[in-house]
């Protein structure tokens, strides 16, 4: 996780960590160094004051091994601080020691101490003697032996230890302190970082209304006072979108309106023009035939277009009431008969029922076929109702030109021209328009180019079960069961004889 | 066919047009170009069919129905701008018995209108003299009547048949377009709401509770039966 908590937890303990490592280690350090340089300057004026005062004192003959057995010198020495010595009179053999145990000391003090004590001065060394911490001070007597006084450092060792033990305990308090700390302003950073992620939830999830609460004077009351301007913004733009989308509605069924008018005068007009068009003289004759074609050419146009305003505002949808089971090899076999009846069929003998609303599967699937009469004219066109469940298919195909494939994604497209030239007699709505009642019906559209050439275009529909034999609804009865179809549509629409 | 149509419609050019192809197809027709005056030509001039704009200035299409439904049943074909739900529900929920969706080509207006007429062709003289009874009401094929305990049901003619349609056949289901095809003439896709609003008004002149029907009866997802006696 590298959220902002544990970035912010993970810092601050680092820098906890450091300041306290750096404290610590310094201050022991330095605790450390003054209790050994005070130790030192006291074991080295003890040592000074027995060389030149105590041993002459007591042995103004001479130091030698004899007198020393007898004289208790080393218990003066011992007297006069807890001093242990050793005497070492460099003639190869062991040396008089004050304890026993040092007996082997002589042999661990460096070389550098000899060596200084050789030269006359007072030499030291920090060591371990008898498996004790101790400080050791050498000096010569005279001419005579070396003497080592061995100072106990204990106390040193001890408060370090203690010191070390305090420094620690000090370094972890501090650093749960941090985490905790850590956490508390982490809290306060991120309680309105998170009412803002919650608010800009709400408004990505369409409360455009949301606002971040404001107040205190902080980083965060800017950054509030800011979310809520660019949400204030938000909300004015989509609302002047809304109305402008309105506006763009009210003036598609306000042009729809006021066309309409004209457009039925027009329809019926070049209408009884052509029930009269035998009557007219041959220059007149062909301008009025041009006439009734176009106006027809119009009013597809314009009716294409008010469906089309209909979808965009929403005002077409299924009602349940008009989802009907439908047998689709029979609703397809009705509308190719009145569409395109040169067409192949190839109809399933069981029926394929889906709930679907005919007229929309009118639209859907005349929609296509008159694509395919425009503009695959005089091609052979096959109709298939296939059903693969849980779909069923409706799929038609022509040997026309087909579409180039990187029109295919385009072909239900409003006014998509896959051919300037193939649009003569269709508003370039039609698929558009089919695609929309697909998906209203849960279904969609597929186009592809056929093997062999030619475009197919396929609708698909969720199937919603089969019927019994025996309980067909109307639409089936002109259709045996078990009947194999594979002939040319022909006649009349599917409908029973009264 | 010398049936007189009165063609209510506020545009000029629709109005003459019209006019125009229905003398052409042999009718005789008379116009009005808004609500009150086409309905005070009704009351003078008793047409046999009205043919009627929805939209029309002093009162509405609508309103100049209910008011013709509220004295007589002479056919009434709408006119309606839009094929929208509720302008085609609202009209023929007004009493209308038929709607031609603008624009129309005169062909078409003149096969709704004679379908329409069809209908109103009055009494047929082979049906059996003697009422017949279905439940509590009886059904007078040759005076084209229908009674309850002796009491006339005012029926339009589009209600009339649609009731005769189903009650041949007693049990029988005719699906939406098998009665669109019968009582209306449409031969391919009429308009099913057509049939669904006139069973509705139906039932509400001849069942006794119109919301728990025990004559007409539907059956779910194929149309309409009558009740077997």
């Amino acid at each position: 996780m590298r959220g902002l908590r544990t970035r912010l937890a993970v810092a601050l303990v680092a820098l906890v960590v450091v300041t306290v490592v750096t404290i610590g280690v310094g201050t022991y350090l330095f605790v450390d160094a003054r209790l050994r340089v005070s130790l030192l300057a006291d074991a080295q004026r003890q040592a000074q004051f027995n060389l030149s005062i105590l041993v002459p004192e007591r042995m103004p003959s001479g130091v030698t091994r004899a007198a020393l057995e007898d004289d208790g010198l080393t218990d003066a020495f011992r007297l006069r601080g807890d001093v242990e010595a050793i005497i070492d009179f460099r003639d190869g053999e062991l040396p008089h020691v004050s304890n026993l145990s040092l007996l082997r000391t002589l042999d661990d003090i460096p070389a550098s101490v000899r060596a200084g004590v050789e030269a006359g001065r007072l030499g030291y060394a920090w060591m371990a003697a008898a498996g004790k911490p101790s400080l050791v001070v050498g000096g010569r007597y005279g001419q005579g032996p070396d003497f080592y006084f061995v100072f106990p450092a204990e106390s040193i060792e001890a408060s370090a230890e203690q010191l070390r033990l305090g420094l620690i305990a000090a370094a972890l308090i501090a650093i749960v302190l941090a985490l905790a700390t850590s956490r508390v302003i982490a809290r306060g950073i991120l309680r309105p970082v998170d009412s803002g992620s919650a608010v800009a939830a709400r408004i990505a999830a369409g409360d455009l209304s949301a606002r971040v609460p404001t107040g205190g004077a902080d980083e965060f009351a800017r950054y509030a006072a800011e979310f809520n301007r660019m949400a204030d913004s938000l909300t004015s733009t989509v609302a002047r979108l809304e109305a402008s989308e309105r506006q763009n509605q009210r003036f598609v069924a306000d042009v729809s309106h006021e066309l309409r008018t004209p457009l039925t005068a027009l329809v019926a007009e070049a209408s009884v023009i052509e029930a009269g068009l035998d009557d007219l003289p041959p220059g007149s004759r062909r301008a009025a035939e041009l006439l009734v074609a176009d106006v027809r050419r119009l009013r597809l146009l314009v009716d294409d277009l008010m469906e089309l305003s209909r979808f965009d505002a929403r005002a077409e949808h299924v009602e349940a009431a008009a989802l009907e089971p439908v047998d689709l090899g029979s609703t397809v076999r009705s509308i190719v008969a009145s569409r395109l009846p040169s067409a192949e069929l190839r109809i399933p003998h069981e029926p394929v029922v889906v709930d679907a609303d005919v007229r929309r599967l009118d639209r859907i699937v005349g929609n296509i076929l008159d694509n395919a009469r425009h503009h695959a004219p005089d091609s052979a066109v096959v109709v298939e109702v296939l059903v693969e469940p849980p779909i069923a298919l409706v799929r038609v195909a022509d040997r026309g030109p087909g579409v180039a494939p990187e029109a295919l994604p385009h072909l239900f497209d409003r006014f998509y021209k896959a051919d300037a030239s193939r649009t003569r007699g269709s508003s370039g709505l039609g698929l558009a328009i089919a695609a929309e009642h697909a998906a209203l019906l849960g279904g969609r559209l597929m186009a592809e180019n056929r093997d062999g050439g030619g475009l197919a275009v396929t609708l698909s529909l969720p199937v919603t079960r089969s019927l019994p034999p025996g309980h067909s609804p109307d639409t089936l009865a002109d259709q045996p069961a078990g009947r194999s179809d594979t002939a040319p549509a022909s006649g009349k629409p599917a409908r029973p004889a009264p | 066919m010398d049936a007189r149509i009165l063609l209510i419609e506020d545009d000029p050019s629709i109005r003459e047009i019209t006019a125009i192809g229905l003398r052409a197809a042999g009718f005789e027709v008379d116009t009005a170009a808004d609500g009150a005056a086409g309905l005070e030509r009704w009351r003078r001039a008793a047409p046999d069919l009205v043919l009627l704009d929805v939209m029309l200035p002093r009162m509405d299409g609508l309103e100049v129905c209910r008011e013709i439904r509220r004295e007589s049943t002479t056919p009434v074909v709408m006119l309606t701008a839009r094929g929208d739900t509720i302008d085609v529900v609202v009209g023929l929920e007004a009493g209308a018995d038929d709607y031609v969706k603008k624009p129309f080509e005169m062909p078409e207006l003149v096969a709704r209108v004679r379908a329409a007429l069809r209908r109103t062709r009055g009494s047929d003289p082979s049906a059996a003299a003697a009422p017949v009874p279905f439940g509590p009401i009886s059904i007078d094929l040759a005076g084209r009547s229908v009674s309850r305990d002796g009491r006339e049901i005012p029926l339009t003619r589009t209600e009339f048949d649609l009731l005769v349609e189903l009650t041949q056949r007693p049990g029988q289901v005719l699906s939406r377009d098998q009665l669109l095809d019968r009582v209306w003439g449409y031969d391919y896709l009429g308009d099913s709401r057509l049939v669904d609003v006139a069973i509705g008004r139906l039932r509400s002149k001849i069942e006794a509770d119109p919301v728990n029907p025990q004559l007409i009866l539907t059956v779910r997802g194929s149309g309409y039966k009558a009740a077997r006696p």
